[in-house]
């Protein structure tokens, strides 16, 4: 059971946020932007996701899909084991950096930089650092709040809706 | 932890500062200072209250900036 009690809301996440309306909606508008800009492939999106909620152990974030990305079991599987194996290049510059941002953000290097920029370009590269810091953000907040675990399958992650016009 | 920018500036002539690096995305950028603003501008709790939190949060992540 949450420490916060429910509003009515799409989501738990939505619920407890809704407390302050407007905070929801920037909230919303904010984290829905990885989303609508395209800078970010989002399956990539996607994959660094699920790879923090796994490493924060966050269930309530785990167990959202995005609508349109189809990732298969085995892929789910080895993305909760951190093994990234079998994914792109690309995909794998992202999941690195996802990989140390909940924990070992100090140990960033240079070079991982060097290559997700190169894959992705600059612009697509600050769109993903900032997404993977506000999925750790995300994840710290559902287990703070102690949210439900439950399965979804969403537009724009972890939101119902994501950004607002 | 690197001591040069790792990503250029997104403004000419200015010098990488997180201001002008996350300008590479203006639109996700004005949404984020947005929600940062609705912390400082008309939060419910303490303006003192946040300070002290955000120092702290800043030193446990041994973050200088």
């Amino acid at each position: 059971m949450s420490w916060i009690d429910a509003t009515q809301a799409p989501t738990a996440l939505e619920a407890a946020l809704a407390h302050r309306p407007e905070l929801l909606a920037r909230y919303r508008a904010f984290y829905g932007s990885f989303w609508a800009d395209g800078l970010v492939p989002r399956r990539v999106l996607e994959l660094c996701r699920l790879r923090v909620a796994a490493i924060h152990d966050c269930e309530s974030e785990w167990l959202l899909r995005d609508a349109e990305v189809n990732l298969d079991a085995d892929e789910q599987e080895r993305l909760r084991a951190g093994e990234v194996e079998g994914f792109t290049g690309p995909e794998r510059a992202a999941l690195a950096l996802a990989e140390q941002i909940p924990y070992g953000h100090h140990q960033v290097t240079d070079a991982q930089v060097e290559v997700a920029t190169a894959a992705f370009g600059e612009p697509a590269c600050v769109s993903l650092l900032t997404a993977l810091a506000f999925f750790d953000v995300t994840c710290r907040l559902r287990l703070v709040l102690d949210l439900p675990a439950e399965p979804g399958v969403l537009d724009a992650p972890p939101l119902s809706n994501g950004a607002l016009a | 932890m690197s001591t040069k920018p790792r990503i250029s500036s997104a403004v000419p002539d200015q010098p990488a500062q997180f201001a002008t690096v996350m300008m590479h995305t203006p639109a996700s950028t004005g949404r984020f200072f947005e929600l940062y603003a609705e912390f400082w501008q008309r939060g419910v709790v303490a303006d003192e209250l946040k300070e002290m939190t955000r120092m702290r949060n800043a030193r446990i992540t041994d973050c200088g900036y």
